[in-house]
């Protein structure tokens, strides 16, 4: 099977460096429909789905290749060798910065610098670290998930619910955003949310920027300073936003995030 | 609370709807919330407007699942619905299932979004019956899949046992067949020759044994029967057989040919065949009365039939008598086999492209036919 049909994989853009941009858990590529147009006409841009969200080839989802981020950390490691010309920025958001984090350590070469947007190395409180959850609360998402399946049995209908005013947004999108088989999807988020990358923060040496949101459930304020601290390169920014996608929600803000970032590394 | 307004007014749709109906920020915040809603979860509005915001009610799950599903899907669909989601009650102790309409809209140059939900406990209960018997479906699946190969797993380890204990016999059984012989010859006393012959027919049945057991494993291992197919002279081919059994049975073996005796077919294998089946006759059959073996050769087929008379194989018995391990009761534990050469005589028939079967009953006898189209 090829990587771009397994991913879906897309190219855009075109410049000196390429932008790999990797979506979160919950939806798909399209996610990234605000920052793509800011950044297409500077440089080549990757968009993929990991294997199991959106587009993506779900008879490739494997339950053990999956069972760790490693597996969608060596899915990623061969779309930047497929589809992307160094300088290789790597923007994760949310789980996926951890995914980009495992990649780069496993192939420094392959990444020049990465971009984390939302990330965190560990959801689950231990000790003195706050990560925002217990175990029971990710029960608790398990259990939301099984009971929504969103866009795989019924779907969002913007039609019917009154947004004509987005024509934008066509049947396409409406049927990819966030599908996910509900078996998969559960699985998915156990292996992120029982993540634990703690330990191989400092073995990233490559510049690395943090874009904290000053109110995200998902991944709290202390979680980007750990981060920052346990980073050796890396720089913490945190922006005005409330919830857990800076990106579609203050696209702007991430933006600039990312600019002075990139502009400082000499990109 | 206030005294309920008046049902027919424009505010109490809203208010009295059938539904929770509410306006929040975008940031979540209550907005606007009407009576049903507030009836639902115990509060009152002034506790939810400017106080709350709509994911406060969630469960922590929940509000994950609005992180990471919810608003997303908002900012880029601007709206959601058919969402699923626990709203905890005031009391702190209970939540209701709801399920959530959602639109992002614009409400005097700000950003707001419109939520409808109705609670959904019935659908809720029934869902997850489903979605648990769908889980014990799955386990169940799981574990007879596993049963399965298990099953499988000790099955091929058995026949293929028993494969190799019969190959590694034959060299020993071999060794006693051929010294048995020579001592045939040495020896001359008559009670000891008697005996030299008793472990020489011993000797013989053992030998047709283990081959048919590795014939067995062979067909059962999916491998099939293997044959080398020539021209030859059927009456001839069986003649030779019959010969062998004639020594220890005098007189009683008969052998009848029809048409000329050229056919195709392999010789090594209708002497086991023949073995087999005249073994059985003289077994089974009236220690008197004669067996008799016709072969018989057209340009369109050939047959070879083996008929004695005696007890007939009882009706149960008669049509799983070419399976394996399938033999009449009523023989004694001397003249028992372990079951396995009728099933070989079918397999031999088949690989000659034709078929075996028989005929039962107390007046005619018992007759096995093993019929093979020219091809």
């Amino acid at each position: 099977m090829s990587v771009a049909v397994r991913n879906r994989v897309r190219v855009v853009g075109s410049g000196k460096a390429t932008l790999v941009f990797a979506h979160g858990f919950g939806c798909d590529q399209n996610m990234w429909r605000l920052l793509v147009p800011t950044y297409a006409d500077r440089f080549r841009i990757v968009l993929f789905d990991l294997v199991g969200s959106g587009g993506s080839d779900l008879t490739a989802f494997d339950v053990q290749k999956y069972a760790t981020l490693q597996g969608y950390a060596d899915d990623v490691l061969e779309i930047v060798e497929e589809f992307a010309s160094a300088p290789v920025i790597f923007v994760g958001h949310s789980v996926s910065a951890t995914i980009g984090i495992l990649a780069g350590i496993k192939a420094p070469a392959a990444f020049a610098g990465h971009v984390m947007i939302g990330p965190s190395p560990c959801y689950i409180n231990d000790g003195e670290y706050v990560g925002g959850f217990t175990r029971a609360d990710i029960e608790s998402l398990l259990d939301t998930l099984e009971s929504n399946y969103l866009g795989w049995s019924s779907n969002m209908a913007p039609a019917i619910m009154g947004a004509r005013e987005q024509p934008e947004l066509g049947i396409e999108l409406t049927n990819s955003f966030c599908r996910t088989d509900p078996e998969i999807a559960k699985h998915f988020a156990r292996v992120t949310f029982l993540s634990d990358h703690r330990a191989e923060l400092p073995q990233l040496t490559a510049p690395a920027l943090i874009v904290q949101c000053n109110d995200d459930l998902i991944a709290p304020l202390t979680v980007g300073s750990y981060m920052q601290r346990k980073l050796p390169n890396g720089t913490l920014r945190v922006i005005d936003n409330v919830g857990h996608c800076p990106h579609l929600s203050s696209p702007g803000q991430c933006a600039s995030a990312m600019d002075e970032f990139m502009a400082a590394q000499g990109w | 609370m206030a005294t309920p307004p008046d049902p027919n007014t424009e505010n109490s749709l809203f208010d009295r709807a059938p539904c929770g109906l509410m306006r929040c920020a975008e940031d979540g915040r209550f907005l606007l919330v009407n009576h049903t809603f507030c009836e639902w979860l115990g509060y009152d509005a002034e506790a939810l407007v400017g106080q709350l915001r709509f994911q406060d009610l969630l469960t922590v799950g929940g509000r994950i699942f609005h992180h990471t599903h919810w608003l997303p899907l908002l900012e880029m669909q601007r709206s959601i619905s058919e969402v699923k989601l626990e709203l905890k009650h005031r009391d702190g102790s209970t939540t209701l299932p709801m399920v959530v309409n959602a639109v992002l809209r614009m409400a005097d140059g700000v950003k707001v979004q419109d939520i409808a939900a109705y609670v959904a406990r019935d659908r809720d209960k029934y869902e997850r019956e489903l979605v648990s018997s769908r889980m014990k479906l799955q386990e169940l699946v799981t574990e007879s899949k596993r049963l399965h190969e298990e099953a499988r797993d000790r099955a091929l380890f058995a026949e293929q046992m028993i494969g190799i204990v019969s190959h590694d016999l034959r060299n020993p059984i071999s060794t006693i067949q051929m010294a048995t012989t020579l001592l045939q010859h040495a020896v001359v006393d008559k009670a000891q020759r008697s005996i030299v012959e008793r472990i020489f027919r011993s000797t013989q049945r053992a030998n047709r044994l283990l081959v048919d057991l590795l014939d067995f494993t062979q067909a059962r291992l999916g491998r099939g029967l293997s044959t080398t197919l020539q021209p030859i002279d059927l009456h001839s081919t069986i003649r030779e057989a019959i010969e062998e059994f004639s020594l220890n049975h005098p007189g009683r073996l008969q052998h009848a040919t029809v048409g000329e005796g050229a056919c195709t077919a392999d010789p090594n294998r209708l002497v086991q065949l023949v073995g087999n089946l005249v073994g059985n006759a003289l077994t089974y059959g009236n220690d008197e009365t004669p067996v008799t073996v016709t072969s018989r050769v057209s340009p369109q087929r050939f047959s070879i039939r083996v008929h004695n008379f005696g007890p007939p194989i009882p009706s149960a018995t008669l049509s799983k008598v070419f399976e394996p391990m399938t033999r009449g009761t009523t023989a004694t534990s001397v003249q028992r086999s372990v079951g396995l050469g009728l099933f070989i005589v079918r397999q031999i028939a088949q690989a000659h492209g034709g078929t075996a079967s028989v005929t039962s009953s107390a007046e005619h006898g018992t007759a096995f036919e093993i019929d093979v189209p020219s091809t």
